[in-house]
């Protein structure tokens, strides 16, 4: 690799581990005004921030905003040399056969505009198989421009055209990330295909071309999108390119952090987000509650009841048409009334704990819960609420978030 | 190694009405592994315990209700219950499913599936807690509405049971009549009649014990991965909580697809007055999930306040009800197709077919075939609420012209001949809701799905109009198209014996399915492709039940107005369905011959010869 690439190349990824955290704001000139764009500039310097290896815009960003890249250590710049009308969303939504792709700069323009590396768009699947060679013949125009001045060229692979359905969104995919390796593409950028098995696949058609991989619309929980993370990294993954999951939060910077951390730190989604041996309490929404019961089904299994209605530690009740969610709250008074001292109330940890030996399966404990959901199981022990010791399960798996751990 | 604990509770309930006789058999491994559970088995079963040309309302009859490996486990939606007999209504295979919390119950019960054969001397609710099994006389039961006797069983027995329940309707062998379980029900095809025959009102069941499953850990990993899916699709994790089924309404309306004045056209003029916006605004009071672990909480409750109809409160009207009940019939009047809905659900029938019986009346009326007089002085003008909430009480309670009529379009065009070609039915079954002229794989759909016109069997409108799996063009009739019928047709059979939700497929696909099914029961499928095989033994078993059962190629037409009046507007103006080129490709893609029935080296390959 010429040195001039080489040095660009270890400017977005991290020469230590191979990865990179890029963060894209290029998305109003392709999809519309979206949230979280509103100000690229307030957003950017909201983001910056945080940890980061590089930022991806399209050319009238990075003139505009060529303040905020120029310092020490400010993030690569990736600066996009096409235009497409593929993305519109909401009332600019065009049918697939009127997609287009043009290219707008040629990368001798992007490195006068500072780029550390170009981008363009490779969509496979057009109808017309004219369009589809017209395009290829663009993609590999434009990469080799970009060997002659020693930039980077990153391809973002999309199945899109009259060609593309569920069934075949993969394959299609893996073609066209085949196309563009054998095009000459220094990096790639593809969507994410739902599962670690599929992404695989994707990863080994790239021959060692390091795959990024795209966000796509913000995910409602912060968690749902850290754990796809790990997976994609698991699945080969070199880093992430996320947009509106970034922005689109309420804290930009922490996002990017926490992704840092991740992608470049090894750490957990557990370590990221502390949620072990936190002190939590549950609070309980039960004008969210949709009556669905999944809440006392993984509480079961998570004590190792299996599937049960009968061995939850909560209890979903309907009354007047309305959903009534008793839970432990850490009262005491079970433990109070136990003879032998065998329900302790963790104070620090905010939990029950229970002596098993000591328990002499009276059910005292039973008799006093003013919430009347602790029970005895078939071994005539309580099955008291431990909050899962910090994550507690039945709050991990509400689908409407009408059980919170809160930290406390 | 035995089932039980590898999703499956290992067991089959059978109960004899005739006899008073009650005993338990083992479920057969190979039988769970090469069917699932749910419609799989509740078809082998129908197939193996009947012989040819039975009598939906004979003795001899069983009605099935099967429920499948990852019932009662943490898998999204997991407490659907499959409805297996034959259908009054049409003489074919009936397989219905219903939401409600009795799918999963039956499984703590103990059993995979209950099959209820013979008939009671006189009315009579089986009752199953846990081992504990027996039939009661029901006494005052017999009678009340589907909620009325819900009540009642409750207040007898306790909040603790769930119950499977028919009205009015299903007591006097009405063919549309449902099953219904609290606020759901398994409507199509008349199951509720089937049990009426036998004298059942109804049947309630508790069950306490614990579903295990082969490698729990594994599996928690998979559901939580399922669950994760549903949260970041964009249908299952807002629309449809927000809006109910009836989100699509504006979408398929746009698309020319909203049949309306019983398919005269596609495009609805009021639509926008029944879309699930404006139920939203002004009916609706909540969402709540109907099934187990269900995210999704498509189902809404609707507080109607009318002088008219006065206070009530509705578990709906969702997409097909809005649909059959409102645009079929050109009716934009929301309180009186909730209203309508409700009566639907208190005598125990199905809105789909009553709300297409009413187009018919109402396009029959409007050519002057029927009259006022004949109608007992309604005048059954398109868009006639008034005539809508009257003629819908009418075939409800099987009162005057209301016991004709709930005959169904088939019968009711055998009387009026001249409404043949607008008769909007297949094989005895109404229409549901999605213009097939404006979304061509749908008219596939209809005409080979094995309980007739059922959207449900292969829904290509999905891609086809709603841009599920990245969309596919609504217009094409081609190899293509067929192909996707079929994936979507094995994919849907694999749910429907897993047994869960369709609504799982607007986030999840097989391979997710697939994901749990594994750690579930331990069975070695090598991939996704074995569990899709078995969606297509399942389609293949049913379609031979069917065979057996006289039909043939020729029963897999479509109306005459969809093969022969293209449509008047939308993006697809000027088309008619092209069934003819699609249904050649799919029994040559399926290994049936030209006559639709499966090929001997085609039943050999799915092991369909081992079994039955």
């Amino acid at each position: 690799m010429p040195v001039g690439k080489s040095i660009r190349m270890n400017s977005i990824f991290n020469p230590d581990d191979g990865r990179c955290v890029m963060l894209p704001v290029d998305h109003n000139f392709l999809v519309g005004p979206i949230r979280g764009l509103e100000n690229v500039e307030e957003t950017l310097k909201r983001a910056l921030r945080g940890r980061l290896d590089a930022v991806m815009v399209s050319p009238g960003q990075a003139k505009r905003l060529a303040h905020l890249f120029g310092k020490r250590g400010s993030p690569a710049l990736v600066v996009r040399g096409d235009w497409s009308n593929a993305f519109r969303e909401k009332v600019y939504t065009l049918p697939v056969r009127s997609i287009q792709e043009i290219l707008i700069a040629h990368p001798r323009d992007l490195l006068h505009l500072g780029a550390t590396g170009a981008v363009i768009y490779y969509f496979i699947g057009y109808g017309d198989e004219e369009k589809q060679a017209q395009h290829y013949e663009r993609m590999r125009w434009f990469i080799r421009n970009c060997e002659t001045v020693g930039l980077p060229c990153l391809v973002t692979v999309m199945p899109m055209g009259e060609k593309i359905n569920g069934a075949n969104f993969v394959d299609f995919l893996e073609l066209g990330v085949r196309m563009a390796v054998e095009a000459g593409a220094d990096m790639l950028e593809v969507p994410y295909t739902q599962d670690i098995d599929t992404f695989r696949r994707i990863v080994a058609a790239a021959k060692g071309v390091p795959v990024l991989c795209a966000g796509g619309p913000k995910a409602a929980r912060l968690r749902d999108t850290l754990e796809i993370v790990v997976e994609l990294l698991h699945a080969g993954a070199s880093g992430v390119v996320f947009g509106r999951q970034v922005f689109q939060s309420e804290d930009p910077a922490a996002l990017l952090n926490m992704l840092y951390a991740l992608v470049h730190e090894g750490k957990t989604v557990e370590e990221v987000l502390g949620l072990i041996g936190r002190r939590v309490r549950l609070k309980t929404l039960a004008e969210e509650c949709i009556g669905c019961r999944l809440c006392e089904i993984i509480c079961s299994s998570s004590h190792g009841s299996s599937f049960s209605m009968d061995k939850a530690r909560l209890r979903i009740r309907e009354a007047q048409g309305k959903y009534i969610i008793s839970a432990c709250t850490l009262c005491g008074l079970c433990a109070k009334a136990c003879p032998t001292g065998a329900i302790k109330v963790n104070v620090e940890l905010g939990r029950l704990e229970l002596n098993e030996e000591k328990c002499t399966g009276c059910g005292k404990c039973v008799e006093v819960c003013p919430t009347e959901v602790l029970k005895l199981d078939e071994k005539r022990k309580p099955l008291i609420c431990d909050r899962c010791q910090g994550d507690p399960q039945c709050a991990r798996w509400c689908p409407v978030e009408a059980i919170i751990a809160e930290v406390y | 190694m035995t089932l039980e604990g590898r999703g499956y509770a290992g067991k089959i309930l059978y109960v004899d009405l005739t006899k008073n006789k009650i005993w338990t058999e083992p479920l057969d491994e190979k039988i769970a592994y090469l069917l699932l559970g749910g419609k799989g088995l509740g078809i082998w079963l129908l197939y193996k315990l009947t012989r040819r040309n039975e009598n939906p309302f004979s003795p001899n009859m069983p009605i099935i209700f099967a429920v499948g490996p990852l019932t009662g486990t943490s898998a999204p939606t997991s407490s659907k219950t499959c409805i297996v007999t034959k259908s009054p209504a049409t003489g074919t295979l009936l397989d219905s499913y219903c939401g409600g919390f009795f799918g999963s119950e039956l499984k703590y019960a103990g059993y995979d599936c209950l099959v209820i054969i013979g008939k009671a001397d006189d009315p009579s609710i089986l009752v199953i807690d846990n081992d504990n099994v027996d039939i009661r006389p029901a006494g005052q039961l017999w009678g009340l509405t589907t909620l009325g006797a819900e009540k009642e069983i409750k207040k007898i027995l306790g909040e603790d049971f769930k119950t499977m329940i028919i009205g009015p309707a299903g007591e006097r062998l009405s063919p549309m009549a449902g099953v219904f379980s609290n606020l759901r029900c398994a409507g199509r095809g008349g199951a509720g009649a089937v049990m009426g025959s036998k004298k059942l009102k109804a049947i309630a069941v508790r069950g306490n014990k614990s579903v295990h499953v082969y490698d729990e850990k594994e599996f928690n990993k998979m559901a939580w991965i399922a669950h994760r899916t549903l949260r970041m699709s964009e249908s299952t994790a807002r629309t449809m909580p927000i809006y109910g089924t009836a989100n699509i309404l504006l979408v398929v309306n746009e698309a020319g697809a909203l049949p309306t004045r019983n398919f005269q056209t596609g495009r609805f003029e009021n639509a926008e007055e029944i879309s699930g916006e404006r139920f939203r605004e002004t009916l609706w009071i909540k969402a709540f999930s109907c099934s187990l672990n269900c995210p999704i909480a498509c189902s809404k409750i609707a507080a109607v306040n009318d002088e008219r109809f006065g206070e009530v409160t509705v578990d709906g009207p969702d997409y097909e009800t809005i649909f059959s009940l409102g645009s079929n019939c050109g009716v934009s009047d929301r309180n009186a197709i909730a209203y309508a809905n409700h009566i639907c659900d208190l005598y125990g029938i199905d809105t789909i077919s009553t709300g297409g019986i009413i187009a018919f009346v109402m396009e029959l009326y409007e050519k002057g075939c029927i009259t006022q007089e004949e109608l007992e002085g309604i005048d059954a003008k398109w868009g006639n609420a008034e005539a809508l909430v009257r003629l819908v009480e009418k075939i409800a309670k099987g009162e005057g012209i209301g016991s004709f009529l709930e005959l169904g379009v088939k019968k009711i065009a055998e009387k009026y001949p001249n409404g043949r070609a607008y008769a909007m039915e297949v094989k005895g079954l109404e229409l549901p809701g999605y213009e097939p002229r404006a979304a061509q794989g749908m008219g596939l759909c209809y005409a080979i799905s094995e309980r007739g016109a059922c959207h449900l069997r292969a829904y290509t409108a999905g891609g086809e109009l709603l841009g599920h799996l990245g969309g596919i063009d609504p217009l094409t009739y081609d190899r293509t198209k067929v192909m996707y019928a079929i994936d979507r047709q094995d994919e849907k059979a694999v749910i429907d014996s897993s047994v869960l939700c369709f609504f799982t497929l607007f986030g999840l696909r097989l391979k997710e399915v697939y994901q749990m099914i594994l750690p579930c029961t331990g069975f070695n499928y090598e991939s996704e492709k074995d569990l899709k095989k078995v969606g297509e033994r399942i389609i293949t078993l049913a379609r031979l039940y069917n065979i057996r059962e006289g039909f043939s190629a020729s029963d897999d037409y479509l109306p005459e107005r969809l093969l022969k009046e293209p449509l008047p507007e939308g993006p697809a103006k000027g088309m008619v369905v092209r069934l003819e080129p699609m249904l050649k490709e799919y029994y040559r893609i399926r290994g049936w011959d030209e006559n639709g029935i499966p090929k001997h080296e085609k039943i050999d390959e799915l092991r369909l010869s081992e079994i039955i």
